[in-house]
């Protein structure tokens, strides 16, 4: 097939067609900075979303579960090899994104014959010393974007526009605390949960009222809950990760 | 390849850690049967490194200083484990390393106290925290009690053929809190380990060390005899408890350091407690062997 170039764009474009299809109602994630560290929010219906991959770095996916569990253990068992035959001082997220994952998505998705992953890839590295904190989004196509405020990842690029616009005018200059970036974040999810049903609805408007959220909120947590992953700096073990309680969860969310 | 949470296995995928039957031979050649000790339990390779012996191993002709020696204990007190080391290491009669940490956390609430070779014993200790952290990452769930006990276990069996060359003998006081435990219990648990790799729990304390012939009875004594038992003490007591010990150690133990006073430099000691790992700051041992001395 490579033989044929327009053929080899058509196959290729129909497996964009295919896998963003197949992502457009994923739940979103989104990754924020608070004042201790960083987090990465979503709402989930049981399987768990968001990971712990090495002392300061985490993951989360929309995407099929079979192929988020295989990369999520791909990236892992890279680090924790990585870790163990230097330091955990070696094991960063550039090296990670650049020379493990993001070929790994690019060859799968590029390869026609054979199957592509079905996934959006969020990752947050808490700074150390100088180091300052990277969220990295990855595409299925191998495509990285690194950013140093916040990210997200939505079914589509236009969810992920507007839930990053809606970020950019509600995120504060200075770092604030947990509770506040907890319900920031939820709120974030929620732009990004109606825009998904509203797409599904094949209705193109991008404006989110704060009542559409709050109802969206109510309504997806009655079936859903909050999942919370955080890295902590101020922690004094190694491991910074840690997964919140529901308890916490609601204290945080009511305060 | 799913590894299904175990570290060793993905180190021998990733080609980093050679299997058990890739040993040198040459290295791993022990006769099992001759020279056994009185009671025929322990084969006389294994018992002479125990023994610590004041001049280098020769190997294939070339003599090997390894520092090695030391006493650490640990005992149930209120709230949970204190757990302690001396900083000495020698190789033979030299004094090599006057501020060797023997006391090493794993996890957030475990701790490993070794003796014998430190190389081996701090590639030991390092295997088993990747291990933990490795399990916990990769299966979303921290490993059971027995499960890390296990671990251990197969890092000490597989340590075997050096041992029984006399240079790289491990044994080593595990010591954990449950924090699943009710906080009104004390979730603390010391774990013994012989040099097969072999675990018994210890219930009230454990020693271990050239230096801790000195001060089993002793311990025996406190916790049986004692005005107060060891696991009725708080925080203050079991520490001035434990800088006894190890200064009794230091006393008949050449290869056990005290407290050097001029150089401030104290032992390791750490608790570990529903809260999870502290280690004790020199200012409260110093304050406390005021009161111990």
């Amino acid at each position: 097939m490579r033989d044929l170039p327009y053929r080899w764009i058509e196959a290729i474009q129909d497996r964009r067609d295919y896998i963003e299809d197949q992502l457009r109602l994923g739940s979103p994630v989104v990754g924020l900075p608070y004042e201790k560290g960083s987090l990465l929010l979503t709402v989930t219906k049981g399987a768990q979303k968001i990971f712990e991959v090495h002392d300061r770095i985490a993951l989360s996916a929309i995407g099929h579960p079979a192929d988020i569990e295989r990369l999520r253990m791909l990236v892992t068992d890279t680090a924790s090899v990585q870790a163990f035959q230097s330091a955990t001082e070696d094991v960063n997220l550039h090296r990670l994104t650049h020379y493990v994952l993001a070929h790994t998505f690019k060859q799968a998705f590029e390869a026609i014959v054979g199957e592509a992953y079905i996934i959006k890839m969020l990752l947050v590295e808490i700074g150390n010393g100088d180091a300052k904190t990277q969220f990295t989004h990855i595409n299925y196509d191998g495509n990285v974007n690194v950013h140093h405020e916040s990210a997200v990842i939505g079914g589509t690029s236009e969810i992920e526009n507007a839930m990053q616009n809606y970020l950019t005018n509600e995120q504060s200059d200075t770092e604030t605390d947990l509770a506040t970036t907890i319900q920031l974040a939820l709120k974030t999810w929620a732009v990004g949960r109606v825009l998904s049903q509203r797409f599904e609805e094949a209705e193109d408007d991008t404006d989110v009222t704060e009542e559409q959220i709050d109802e969206i909120i109510k309504s997806e947590l009655d079936e859903g809950e909050i999942e919370v992953g955080i890295l902590d700096d101020s922690l004094s073990a190694d491991t910074k990760f840690r997964i919140l309680s529901q308890d916490e969860i609601q204290d945080l969310t009511n305060k | 390849m799913n590894h299904k949470g175990d570290f060793l296995s993905l180190l021998r995928h990733a080609d980093i850690l050679i299997d058990d039957t890739e040993v040198d031979s040459e290295m791993s050649e022990v006769n099992l049967t001759t020279e056994r000790d009185l009671f025929g339990a322990t084969p006389k390779p294994i018992r002479d490194a125990l023994r610590l012996t004041s001049k280098g191993k020769t190997i294939n002709g070339t003599t090997l200083e390894i520092p090695e020696a030391t006493t650490v204990v640990a005992m149930r007190y209120q709230n949970g484990i204190i757990i302690a080391g001396d900083r000495r290491a020698t190789a033979g009669t030299a004094v090599v390393h006057d501020r060797a940490e023997k006391v090493l956390p794993i996890d957030s609430h475990s701790v490993l106290a070794i003796s014998g070779a430190p190389a081996t014993a701090y590639e030991i200790a390092r295997v088993l925290k990747h291990s933990f952290q490795y399990f916990r990452r990769s299966q979303l769930q921290e490993l059971s009690v027995e499960g890390k006990l296990r671990t251990l276990s197969r890092l000490i069996r597989d340590n075997l053929p050096l041992a029984m060359q006399g240079i790289g003998a491990v044994i080593p006081i595990f010591a954990l809190y449950s924090p699943q435990t009710d906080e009104s219990e004390n979730g603390g648990k010391i774990y013994f380990y012989d040099a097969l790799g072999a675990h018994f729990e210890n219930v009230d304390f454990a020693t271990t060390g050239s230096g801790s012939i000195w001060i089993r009875g002793v311990l025996r004594y406190l916790d049986r005899w004692g005005d107060t038992r060891l696991e009725d003490m708080d925080q203050r007591m079991a520490t001035i408890t434990i800088l006894r010990l190890l200064d009794t150690a230091s006393e008949y133990d050449a290869a056990t350091s005290g407290y050097n006073a001029k150089a401030e430099i104290f032992p390791t000691v750490k608790t570990i407690t529903h809260q999870g790992i502290d280690t004790l700051s020199g200012d409260f041992l110093k304050d406390c062997y005021v009161e111990a001395t």
